[in-house]
């Protein structure tokens, strides 16, 4: 052994069981994405320590460990106990440093990378579409889709890569569009359910999905690349055109302190015609390129991580055919988005990390002209056919993490959020700034109570930014294998730029933004039981029961300008509610893992307030089973995911002559199945193949009646009808 | 491309001609109709016969003045305009009070929301036979004075009128002013039967909006429209359409709407004929027939599986099938195309 090796005292450590034995491949985290793998037989070797000493040992089918090194010690053993839930999962979002789901103070809901591989995804919403609580409506004119998240509608949601919020809300559901996010990006990705506004501020009201990216930390390279070939409906062709398509290849690497990734990825959806027969498709095509890079740098105390994301996407909404002159509409995204994350620990008592994102964001509708008779195909020039809305939005958020002792921490923080938005429609403005601070804190009176409180208070540039935002969240551990959280927050959506300054005008449209808007607010009750008892033999099972109540003030909505009846404009009127329990219950036996999910859930029923002989709230289940079945004789899985939507019920006011009276509208129940098959081929290629839309769930039907031109029909797009796919994942890591 | 052609040749022919005698019909043409925009600001009337095409400002006029043997008045439908009937015969009495009145109750807004609407406006598909302004009785005494919204669809909004009309022999005496007006204008108009109607402006009185009866035989235009509306008065919802086309019912035009299914535009000739029905007295035949779509998931679109057949005063017969909405992709410029089936006198 050479003296250099000598003076770097080498640290060796191991990683068993609770019952002694070897832990093979267990993940070490030294520190925020830094890491190694250990050997075959649990061991590992470290050159050096971070600050604190702190590990997290992470392995398949353990509770993850918090720990440190034991002090002035070489060698260590670490034990980690068999987990008791094999969705135990690492969590970031709302705390400062990843945490096992079971110990965060928030009810996390995690999807994870194996379920999220097994999905088979296209689109994100291929991944989210058998969750209990979320339900999407396709908006097929631009090629959209809507989300609700336990009845709120999308815009109430706040979407996060990374802990940085996505910019770019779109159309006027004024939502995140999920779908431009390239899904072989993701390593897994966390739901809160309920609001998270004292930390991620403005429209965290219903609650929060943080996508949470691939990072190579324990590699010294990687690469990947999948390709998968899956048909629309019934109409297919190989590799470009009918179908879908997609291709994505990554790699990573590791030199010294640095890290490096590279990732590229394809989609091409092309369209399905539904009832049409000629040129126009009911579900639009679609092309999304996306691109990424990703630098990582980490010593000592200090880690740092840059990426930068690129999605182009267009889509082709076909006009009608024409005996002369037809017209094609694209609508074009291109989106940079930068982001800067890090982690200083300052001290053992002290560190600070940060989440910086800038975004561009473009969003270009072109109209193109088609002549029939003269082949000509040229854009148009009329006024409005080639229009431009673009948002840039600079986000930063610092948070410190103070240990005042082992019972007590402290985390203040900064969180300042620019944005600017312009184009057609939208009338010359200023941008909006936000500043704001917020304190939240963790105290640990004994080994079964968490308290977490947090306060926020906010500037706005544009809009009155409420008072002080408050927030409570509890965990108390009844029992060795019972927790229950309970938590209250204040939430709120800040009008969007453009609901102030919305300016659309035109033969058939008075519609002018109120620069006047307020946020809307709201009150959060929510609380959950959370059973996770020990394995009995082969079993485990898990249990989470959930309840919300949300009451949301001053919501923004559409009314007559009483200064000019003619113009329609925005304004904070009405009130609306939500509450509702979920209940998710997870059996794992041997290879076969099931997740049963159910949710009741209350909408308000705003004709109520008018109306009285109508409920207050109109109610909706939903019921879930997701499994996955691993077959590991012949490295072979089968997975059924599945999901019932139930019934929405609705009121809607009948005029006749003086009366007015409200009549119940219902949209119809359906059921949605996908079932995928996968098998390992050779080392690291994997095979999947499967369906999805197995019961070949095109639209539903709504008894809604339109009192006017723009009144949704009497049906709702779903799918595009039974599905098939067959994708080749292959996966190498040195 | 061949209807360019043979619409070019025609008129190469004629200008030929050093003296023609009789301007035989047109045998077929395109019009590419000039609607100004996509804000659809003209009304378009064309000569099949001529391939002629005028377009007025749809703002020019207020009122029309029947040049018939009746004496009825027309309000301003390509504007959206709407009248209320008050109960004085004074045009000085009327003021604050019916303003109010009517402002509170939204009747003179074409929207879909005033259920009321159809009330207010003349009969889309035939205005003489049911105007909202009452025929100007000879005992001037009856006539009333109207509260008059000269429209705001798809216009900028002006100032509430209120008109009184009275007979003046064979002509008309219109009085006007500013609805909230202590004083009022008088303006006397005299019937011309080369026209259809006499158009008037409040500010420029008597206007050049139609071209004479028999120089137009279609006409493109946005204007008030109904549909079926349970809840609504009589059942019928009155509204703006940006897209009408109307057929000269007043001038001696007839049309019929023939599916592609039952006979091909190509195939269609004279002898095909003898089993249409033409239609005189409802001047929406082509109305809104011709484009489907338009809604929050239909882009708005030409039919192709509908054609018209249109007979002008000269009991020539056109067969007329539209092409597209735009031109170079701008709303407000629609085309057509047409070919003479068989000459008439």
């Amino acid at each position: 052994m050479s003296s250099e090796g000598f003076a770097q005292a080498v640290l060796r450590g191991k990683v068993v069981s609770e019952s002694g034995e070897a832990i093979a491949h267990a993940t070490v985290w030294l520190a925020d994405a830094k890491g190694k793998v250990a050997d075959e037989s649990g061991r590992f070797e470290l050159a050096e320590l971070p600050k604190g000493a702190k590990l997290k040992i992470s392995a398949v089918g353990f509770e993850t460990l918090l720990t440190e090194w034991p002090a002035g010690q070489s060698e260590g053993v670490f034990a980690l106990s068999q987990s008791t839930s094999d969705l135990e999962q690492v969590v970031v979002t709302g705390s400062f440093e990843p945490q096992t789901a079971r110990s965060s103070v928030y009810q996390v809901r995690t999807i994870g990378e194996t379920e999220i591989s097994k999905r088979a995804p296209m689109i994100l919403q291929d991944v989210l579409n058998t969750q209990v609580g979320i339900r999407f409506s396709q908006d097929n004119a631009v090629g959209a889709s809507n989300m609700e998240l336990l009845g709120m509608s999308g815009q109430n949601v706040k979407i996060l890569i990374d802990g940085v919020p996505m910019v770019g809300r779109q159309g006027t559901s004024n939502e995140i569009n999920i779908n431009q996010i390239d899904v072989n990006q993701i390593e897994h990705v966390e739901i809160v359910e309920g609001p998270m506004s004292v930390v991620y501020g403005a429209d965290a009201l219903a609650g929060v999905i943080n996508i949470i990216t691939k990072k190579s930390a324990d590699n010294t390279w990687g690469l990947s690349a999948r390709v998968q070939e899956e048909s629309v409906g019934s109409s297919y062709s190989p590799f470009t055109g009918d179908g879908n398509h997609q291709r994505g290849i990554s790699g990573t690497g590791k030199v010294n302190n640095w890290d490096f990734g590279l990732g590229y990825s394809q989609n091409r959806f092309g369209g399905w015609k539904g009832d049409y027969t000629g040129r126009q498709y009911q579900w639009l095509p679609r092309n999304q390129d996306f691109a990424n890079v990703r630098i990582g740098w980490g010593k000592d105390a200090i880690s740092l991580d840059y990426q930068l994301d690129f999605l182009h996407e267009t889509i082709f909404s076909y006009g009608p055919e024409t005996r002369l002159e037809m017209l094609d509409q694209h609508f074009v995204t291109d989106r940079w988005m930068h982001r800067l994350l890090g982690q200083w620990d300052l001290s053992s008592k002290f560190a600070l990390n940060w989440q910086g994102g800038l975004t561009s964001y473009t969003r270009d509708s072109e109209t193109w002209v088609s002549n029939v008779r003269t082949g000509e195909h040229y854009p148009s020039s009329a006024p409005g056919a080639q229009a431009t809305i673009k948002y840039e939005g600079f986000s930063w958020r610092t948070i410190g993490n103070w240990t005042l002792g082992p019972k007590l921490k402290i985390q203040p923080g900064v969180d300042l959020n620019l944005e600017n938005g312009s184009g057609e429609r939208i009338t010359d403005n200023e941008g909006m700034q936000d500043y704001a601070v917020f304190l939240t804190g963790e105290w640990t009176p004994n080994s079964w109570i968490q308290i977490r409180p947090g306060l926020r208070k906010a500037y706005n540039s544009l809009y009155d930014a409420p008072g002080v935002i408050p927030s409570l969240n509890t965990k108390f551990r009844l029992a060795k294998s019972l927790d229950l959280r309970l938590a209250y927050a204040k939430g709120f959506r800040a009008p969007s730029i453009r609901e102030l300054y919305f300016d659309f005008f035109d033969a058939s449209h008075s519609i002018q933004g109120n620069p006047n808007l307020k946020a809307e607010t709201s009150d959060s009750f929510n609380g959950s039981f959370n059973w996770s008892p020990k394995a009995k033999g082969e079993l485990k099972t898990s249990s989470v029961l959930g309840f919300f109540y949300n009451d949301v003030e001053d919501r923004i909505a559409y009314g007559q300008d009483p200064e000019n009846i003619q113009i329609t404009t925005l304004f904070n009127v009405e009130n609306y509610k939500t509450t509702g329990g979920t209940l998710s219950q997870t059996f794992r036996y041997k290879g076969l893992e099931t997740n049963l999910g159910f949710s009741y859930i209350g909408r308000y029923n705003l004709i109520s307030e008018e109306i009285e002989d109508t409920p207050q709230m109109v109610w909706t289940p939903e019921v879930t089973a997701n499994t996955i079945y691993e077959i590991e004789k012949w490295d072979a899985s089968v997975s059924l995911f599945y999901k019932y939507t139930g019934e929405l019920p609705a009121y809607q006011t009948v005029v006749d002559g003086e009366n007015v009276t409200a009549q119940e509208v219902r949209t119809d129940a359906y059921h949605w199945m996908d079932l995928t098959l996968g098998k390992e081929l050779i080392p690291n290629l994997n095979l999947n193949l499967g369906i999805k839309n197995l019961l070949n769930v095109t639209q539903i039907n709504s008894t809604a009646t339109g009192g006017d031109a723009h009144g949704g029909g009497s049906s709702r797009p779903i799918g595009y009808g039974r599905s098939y796919f067959l994708g080749l994942t292959y996966q190498l890591n040195k | 491309m061949t209807a360019l052609l043979a619409a070019a040749s025609v008129f190469s022919s004629c200008s030929d001609d050093p003296d023609p005698v009789v301007v035989p019909p047109n045998e077929s043409g395109l019009i590419e109709v000039n609607g100004g925009g996509a804000t659809y600001p003209n009304s378009v009337f064309v000569s099949l016969r001529s391939g002629v095409q005028t377009s007025v400002a749809r703002t020019t006029w207020d009122l029309a003045f029947s040049t018939g043997s009746d004496f009825k008045v027309l309000i301003n439908g390509t504007t959206g305009a709407m009248a209320t009937a008050t109960t004085e015969t004074d045009i000085n009495a009327v003021g604050a009070a019916e303003i109010a009145a009517a402002e509170a109750s939204g009747e003179l807004v074409l929207s879909f929301t005033n259920l009321a609407g159809i009330e207010h406006v003349d009969d889309p598909a035939n205005p003489l036979s049911k105007p909202v302004i009452a025929a100007v009785s000879a005992t001037e005494a009856s006539n009333m004075v109207y509260l008059l919204s000269r429209g705001a669809s798809g216009v900028d909004a002006k100032p509430w009128k209120k008109i009184r009309v009275i007979r003046n022999g064979q002509g008309y005496t219109l009085q006007h002013a500013d609805a909230d007006a202590t004083t009022f204008s008088s303006l006397n108009i005299s019937k011309n039967t080369d026209d259809n109607f006499v158009y008037v402006s409040f500010e420029n009185g008597v206007v050049d909006v139609e071209p004479a009866k028999e120089e137009w035989d279609i006409a493109w235009t946005a204007g008030t429209s109904s549909t079926p509306y349970p809840q609504a008065s009589n059942g019928t919802l009155a509204y703006f359409y940006q897209d009408l086309v109307y057929h000269n019912i007043y001038g001696g035009s007839s049309a019929v709407q023939v599916a592609e299914a039952t006979i091909p535009y190509d195939d269609f000739d004279e002898t095909d004929l003898p089993t249409l029905t033409f239609n005189s007295d409802n001047r929406l035949t082509i109305g809104s027939n011709w484009r489907g779509g338009g809604g929050p998931t239909s882009a708005p679109a030409v039919k192709t599986d509908v054609y018209y057949v249109v007979k002008d005063a000269n009991a020539n017969v056109y067969k007329v099938r539209f092409l597209s909405l735009t031109k170079d992709g701008e709303r407000g410029k629609p085309s057509f195309e047409y070919e003479l089936v068989e000459a008439g006198n």
